[in-house]
Formats: structure tokens, sequence, C-alpha cells
């Protein structure tokens, strides 16, 4: 017990009139890693369960690691594919980390691949938590409040987000500008309208479109370009695409593209744990995906002389660009998706369809699923609206007087 | 008062003597400030005329030099040839483009540029000796990846060496497509060369991708994969025998055959 | 406000009582044109002399406006006075027309000069109107040029026109942030710009639109 007495020892410390009683959310952030909350919700009816904000949280992040796991080797395997035909490697310490470990750029080697691919991933994670928590912290301690466990979840979904040869700066950057205008402006964890990772993603794809965009940010060896699937397609047509990779590769993961998004098959996974622990909704997937399922044919139905993306079918869709991790991972965020049921579909739906929307018709951006889940936020309120209005007057007409309570 | 005020002889007397007065203010500026406008436009386009010639100085007299070394003169699109039809000082193809008497529709396979109407008469911009130009300056314009690109395109008196090409319009993306204005992306299109061997009308200039190598090759603008392909298809265009390519063959010929004195004879009596 | 002085007249609409911050009028115009200093800088100077004669004329003739027309009054004289700033711009400042384009005109559609004129040289001596546009037209440049200096800086490097961080496409090192060059921008940064304002300034917050119940409020730390 001694993690508990050394707590409980510190604790006055950080009470009213302590030393440290500014810095009380960082205290009450480390104790409940290890212990459940002092505090229990005491007003108004609740569900009493197992399971807690911590811990629906650190699900979420653990769903993330096959995503991970293999975008790391993806990144390591795509860069030693490069450099082993001929192009030169990005020196610096990240190979002087890969010689000592793992001796080559071998991209027959497992460890090699993940060596080099964790060379990239982990300083991204690492600048994203750091930087995103400082942000985290400080406003806990300004406003008063508990350092909340969200931030987790929006650190991983935000570096898993990038591209891996993206500059460190812009990754603290990016976070900063998710945290600080996407969430904590507007009260913090459970009143942000959208989704922050994806906010501070937007940001980096606005302000320096260079190197999150294009053909070259994807492999991390020096002057090679190897464009994204989505972006294949969208320039020389379905054909190319299908030359270039097999369906297969694209939903295993054998394509370019940014870190977590590359394999579907693995974000398919961390979908299978999220629905069967029933924390994502599973109307908001269904929804995406019918939405872009419907968008894609009436697409396909079209046709388009000049546009090759009115081609792609909707299995092709689902396994390029950001889509699989997106209606998994971002749509199903509990705070800024609708609340309501029927509304979740809708909210899906919207996504589903805006996205390729934006992947077809749009002449700028290949990737559509980023503003579209940020555009559905925006709505996700609104569509909430309607229901309950729905509902109260449902309620009215059966029992003929108007509830004290709504919504 | 508030009754007075709003009778209706009030209202009809502050309403008269209100536009008046206003009138009188908005005409007279308009009319006394008109002339110093156009002169600001012209020289604007001047300025942006020389730029693309290479010729421009910050602090030079652009009007000075301009008249003195620049002839601007009208080209048939069609033939080629010049026309004698319209003022060059004043004619404005862009203008023209939507009258259906001096211009003619595009679409598909003929409109890579996104154009939909093109001009029967266009205005270019001869350096030097008209009859023997030392560069010729085409107005060219296409879609981008936003909008409208417009600007010139200099080309050497030999119809096939680019001298540089400046925009002086357009809405691309800042940071991508935006540098199109760069002068350092513009600086590698001095020397370029708008044929290749083969082709006897149809331009080979165009953008690609990751280190041009040939002469008719140009770094396309990084990220910027719309807007460069609007450049290429732009050049496409003007430069094939829709645009000026018959226009500039008559360069070519007289360059090709090494008889420059025969060139002129022949646009000159075609000129007249 | 009658018995306003002449010096408050001219500066709460600086701080106090901005005409962007806190009113949130004139929003339009301070996200197209704020991409460069020297644009913003123009566009303020245009403002300030609308504003300020507009204001003076308006209530010059302010007993004499019937009421039943008078917004179609205001309207003709602001119109009148933008279109001469526009004439006198294209005329003598060519380059900047050509990229201040039609938001010279659009000063019209502008709240502010609308708004001081109705709210305020409609009631007050044509002196004080004055330094009231004048002063309206400061805190409307204050912001422009605020956020001016940030689009500017951040996103080509440079200060009025002056190279102060070297882009990398010129060969430096500075990677422009071109979200900055997009007119969105401008609203991120007239957001952050209130922000400070009001913390510094509290009683410009405005109160809740809505009370949260008592159980759903932040806990305070115990």
């Amino acid at each position: 017990m001694g993690i508990r007495q050394t707590l409980d020892n510190l604790e006055p410390h950080f009470h009213k009139g302590g030393k440290y009683e500014k810095f009380y959310p960082l205290f009450e952030a480390v104790d409940t890693i290890f212990y459940a909350p002092p505090d229990v919700a005491k007003t108004t009816a609740h569900v009493r369960d197992g399971i807690d904000l911590k811990r629906i949280m650190i699900t979420v992040w653990l769903c993330t690691f096959p995503a991970m796991l293999f975008g790391m080797w993806n990144a390591g395997w795509l860069a030693n594919a490069a450099i082993a035909d001929g192009f030169t490697s990005m020196d610096g310490w990240r190979e002087a980390i890969l010689m000592t470990l793992a001796g080559g750029h071998d991209p027959g080697s497992l460890w090699a691949n993940l060596v080099l691919g964790a060379t990239y991933f982990l300083p991204i994670y690492l600048v994203t938590f750091v930087v995103g928590g400082f942000w985290e912290v400080l406003f806990a301690i300004k406003r008063g409040h508990e350092v909340n466990e969200g931030f987790f979840v929006t650190s991983i979904l935000y570096a898993l987000i990038l591209p891996a040869t993206i500059p460190l700066w812009q990754v603290a950057l990016g976070i900063t500008f998710g945290v600080v205008i996407g969430k904590e402006i507007f009260g913090g964890t459970g009143k942000n309208f959208l989704n922050p990772a994806l906010t501070g993603r937007a940001f980096l794809y606005f302000a320096y479109p260079a190197q999150i965009s294009g053909d070259s940010v994807w492999v991390a060896a020096d002057g090679f370009t190897g464009a994204t699937a989505l972006s294949i397609a969208f320039q020389d047509g379905m054909s190319a695409l299908s030359s270039q990779f097999s369906w297969w590769d694209a939903f295993i993961g054998f394509i370019p593209g940014s870190l977590g998004e590359v394999s579907t098959l693995a974000i398919l996974i961390g979908a299978a744990v999220l629905l069967w622990t029933k924390i994502a909704s599973w109307r908001i997937m269904l929804g995406v995906f019918l939405g872009m399922v419907a968008t894609s044919a009436l697409f396909n139905l079209v046709g388009s002389d000049s546009n090759p993306m009115f081609a792609m079918p909707w299995y092709w869709h689902l396994v390029v660009g950001g889509f699989a991790f997106g209606m998994v991972f971002m749509a199903t965020d509990p705070v800024s998706a609708s609340m309501t049921n029927p509304g979740r579909l809708i909210f899906g739906a919207l996504i589903g369809v805006m996205t390729v929307l934006i992947r077809v018709v749009n002449p700028a951006f290949p990737e559509g699923i980023m503003l579209a889940i940020l555009f559905a936020n925006l709505f996700a309120p609104l569509i909430d609206h309607f229901f309950v209005q729905a509902n109260i007057k449902r309620r009215l007409r059966r029992t003929g007087v108007p509830a004290e309570e709504t919504a | 008062m508030a009754q007075s005020n709003n009778s209706i002889k009030k209202i009809l007397t502050v309403a008269f003597a209100l536009s008046l007065v206003c009138a009188v203010i908005v005409s007279t500026a308009a009319v006394a400030l008109r002339s110093k406008q156009q002169f600001n436009q012209e020289l604007d386009r001047k300025t942006n005329i020389l730029e693309v010639a290479q010729l421009y100085e910050p602090g030079m007299d652009v009007n000075e030099t301009f008249a003195s070394t620049i002839t601007p003169r009208v080209v048939n699109l069609e033939t080629g040839e010049y026309s004698e039809q319209h003022d060059p000082s004043t004619y404005e193809g862009f203008q023209a483009r939507r009258d259906p008497a001096s211009s003619r529709t595009l679409s598909g396979e003929k409109d890579p540029a996104g154009l939909t109407r093109v001009e029967t008469y266009s205005t270019v911009y001869l350096v030097g000796d008209p009859d023997d130009p030392e560069q010729i300056i085409l107005p060219i314009r296409g879609q981008g990846l936003w909008g409208l690109m417009r600007g010139f395109l200099s080309v050497e008196g030999d119809g096939n060496t680019i001298v540089g090409i400046t925009y002086y319009e357009h809405s691309e993306t800042p940071g991508l497509g935006g540098e199109v204005n760069n002068p350092r992306w513009q600086a590698q299109w001095e020397g370029k060369e708008i044929f290749d061997e083969q082709g006897e009308l149809a331009p080979a200039i165009r953008l690609v991708k990751g280190g041009a190598e040939e002469k008719t090759e140009v770094d396309a603008l990084s990220g910027a994969t719309l807007t460069s392909r609007g450049v290429t298809n732009m050049l496409q265009f003007w430069l094939s025998p829709e645009g000026f390519g018959d226009y500039l063959a008559r360069f070519r010929e007289g360059t090709s055959q090494d008889d420059a004195q025969a060139a002129d004879v022949e646009l000159e009596s075609e000129g007249a | 406000m009658s018995a306003a002085s002449p010096k408050s007249v001219l500066t709460t609409p600086i701080f106090k009582n901005n005409p962007i911050a806190l009113q949130i009028l004139g929003i339009c115009s301070a996200l197209a044109v704020t991409t460069s200093m020297s644009v913003s800088l123009v566009m303020t100077l245009a403002v300030i002399f609308v504003t300020a004669f507009s204001n003076l004329f308006v209530s010059l003739i302010r007993h004499h406006i019937p009421s039943a027309i008078r917004i179609i009054v205001q309207m003709t004289i602001i119109a009148s006075l933008v279109i001469v700033v526009d004439q006198i711009l294209k005329a003598y400042a060519y380059e900047m027309s050509k990229q201040l384009s039609v938001f010279v005109g659009l000063i019209i559609t502008n709240c502010i000069v609308m708004g001081r004129a109705e709210g305020f040289a409609m009631t007050n001596t044509p002196g004080l109107s004055f330094l009231d546009g004048i002063g309206n037209g400061i805190g409307y440049g204050f912001i422009l040029m605020t956020v001016g200096f940030f689009r500017e800086l951040f996103g080509s490097g440079s200060v009025f026109g002056f190279t102060v961080l070297q882009p990398v496409q010129d060969g430096g090192w500075y990677v422009p942030n071109g979200l900055l060059l997009l007119p969105p921008s401008a609203f991120f940064i007239i957001g952050l710009i209130i922000w400070v304002l009001r913390s510094v300034n509290p009683e410009q917050v405005e109160e809740n639109e809505f009370k949260m119940k008592e159980n759903t409020q932040p806990k305070e730390a115990v």
C-alpha cells in the first residue's frame, strides 16, 4: 500500500490553503491513475457500472494499438524498401538508433521495419503528449478542474493521423491548436463541439499543406515520392490504382499513408473491441458506412469522363485514405458526436456522404473524412435538437401534459 | 420639428437636395480623376509586360521604356496574321471574348484550359523591331485550381525559346499553387523551348513532377498538382493552332530557313 | 451619450467599446483585407475617413433629416463618400486599390459606419460626431492592424512588406503558415484578441444565456 500512503501523505499539501493548492488537478490526475476517485456522483439518477470515464478512455487507447503497431511497421517498411531501392535515408539520430538496434535497412526484417517506424512514431507521440498535456494541465490549474482522461485518447488519435515525416514542431503547433482552440476555449472536455484531434490536424492541413499532403511526405526516404492510394486514384484513375495496389494490399495496409490509417484490418480489430464493449456507438459506424456506400454507388451510377474518382467503388473507399480510421475512432468520439440514438445514425450518414462528396467532387483535397467529420460535428447538436423535440412532442401527445424535465 | 420634417414636401426637398449634392460630388470626383486612373491601369499593364520581358527595373520610367521598346499588334488567332481592324493600343481581347461576333466557343478536347469562349483577335506585344522582334509577348489565361489565371508568356524571336512567364491575376492556394508568382519558380522558365523536334504544331512544353530533364519540361509546383496541370493546359492551348500556334509558326519558319529577311517581307505584306 | 466628453468619445472605441471586438461589427472586411499590413493600413484610413465624414455630415443635417427616410439619407451620404474614396485610391494608390479590390466599395455595407451614423451622429453635435467617427475608425483599424500584423508576420514572414522571417521558398528558414493567408484565420485571431480584451476588462464578458445545473458545474478545487 506504499502508493496509497504516499499519496495520502501528500494530499493535504494540495488542498485549499496547502502549499501546492494550485496544482491539485495534477495530484488528482496521478491519484486516479492508481485508485478509484474519492468523489462519486451524488445527485440525480446514475447507472452504476464498473466502467468509468477513465476505463473507457483506456480501452479506446488500447484499441488503437493494432493500428499503431501496424502503422509503425508500415512506416519502417516503406522507408526501408525505398532505401533498399537506392534512395538515401534521412540521416540523423534515427539512423543511429536503427543501426544500433537493427543493424541495417532490410525491408524483409520485421524488427528493422518496426524500429525505424518507431523512431518516427514515438517522437510524434511524445511531442503530442508533452505539449498537449502541458496545455491540458495549464487550463486545469487555471480553471480549477481535474485533468481529463480524454486527452489520452486525443493524443494517440492525433499522433496516428499524421504522416511519418512531419516536422515535430508542427506536431506541437497542431496539438496546441487542437487542444486550445478545439477544446479548452469552449470549456474543456465535454463542452467541445469539435473533435480536438481532427481540429489539430485540420490546422496543420491548411497551415502547412506541403508537409502533410502531396506525394512525398508519406515515405521517410529522401526524395522518394510515394503517392497515397487515394491520390493515385484521384490523379490517374482507378486502373492506375489497381495496377499499383491490390485491394488486399490496401485492406491489410501495404500502402503509404498516415501512420495509423494504412491498415483497415488493424483498425477493424480495434473496432470489434470497441463495439463488443459498447464503448463506441454502432449506430454512428453504421451510419458512416451506409452513407459512404450510398454516395459512392450514386457516383458510380452517374459516372464521369473527366473525373476518375466517380468510378471508385465503395469497397475501395473503405480501404483507402483515412476512412476506416475516421469511422471507427474519430466519428464515434462521444463528446462531439450526436447523443440521441436516431441522431447518431443521421450524424454518421452525414459523415459518410460528405466524405465521398469531398473525395470525389472537390478538386483540391483528395482526402475528405477529416473535413467531413468536423463538418458533421457542427451539426451534431442540431440533429439532436430535432430528435429531442420530436420526443417531447410524442410524449406530450401520449400523456397530454408537458414534461417538467426535458432532454 | 419632427412633424414638419416628415411632411411630404420636406421629404422631397431633402431627398432632392441631398441627391443633387452627392451626385455633384461623386461625378466631380469620377470625372476629375478618370484620366489619372486610366493612366494607372495602363501603367500596370505595361509594367506586367515589361516584367515578363525581363526589362523591368524598379524605379524606371515605365511609359518611356514601353513606348521605345514595345509595339502592340493585334493578331487574328485563326489565321495567325496581323489584323488592322483593331487599334492595338485600345483593343482588349479579354473583353471581346464575350461578344459572339468576335469570338468562338470551345468545347471538349479543344478546350483544355477550360475557357469556354475565346476571342478571335488577341493583342501581342513585340519587343524591339516589330518586323524582327527580339521577344513576342503573348497574353495567356486558363483555369487553375480555384479560378481563372491570367498572365503573359514571353517568347524569343525564334518563336520557340521562352524568356519568361508571369501571372498577374489568379486565386490559387497561397504557398502551393500561389507559388506561380514565386520568382524562383519563374526563373527556371528562361531558355525552355515550346516545341520539340518531332511535333510541328502541337506544343510540347509541360510541367513535370520531380525534376525536369528535357528542354520542353519545367518543374511542377510542389504540392499543387492541379494548378500545375492548369498551367500546362493553358500553355498547350494558347501555343497550339487554336491559340497563337499559327502566328508563332511564322517566326519558326523564318528562323528555320535562316532567312529573316524573307519572313519580314512575308509578314509585312500580310500585315498590310 | 449626450454627456460624452470629446476625449472619451475618441478613445473608448479603441479598447473599451471596440466596434469589432465588443460589438462584432465590420467583421467581413476584417477577414478579407488583413493578409498584409499595408493593405490593412489603407483600409483603416479609408474607413476612418468615411466614418468621420459621414458622421460629420449626418450630424450637420440631423435636424433636417425626415425620420421616414433617414436610413436612405445616411446611406446616400456614406455611399457618396465611399465612391469618392474608391476613386481617389484608384487614382493615387493604384496598387493598393487593386489589392483591396471590391472591399473599398464594400465599406458601404460596413456596419460600423451605418451604426455610428444612426446611433451617434443623429443625436450629437457635428464636432463630437466627427471625433466619434475617428475614434471608431481607429478602433476598427486597431483590430485590423493587429490581425494584419500576425497574419503577415507568420503567413508571409514580413511586416509592411519587409522580410523579417526569411521564408523557405526564398532560401530562408521560416516555414510560412498557409492558414494565416486564408480568410478564416482572421476569425481565430479576432477571437483570440477578444479573449485577451475580455480577460483584461471582465465587464465585457457577456452573461450566460442559460444556467447550468448546480451539480454539472466544474468542481472547485477542494
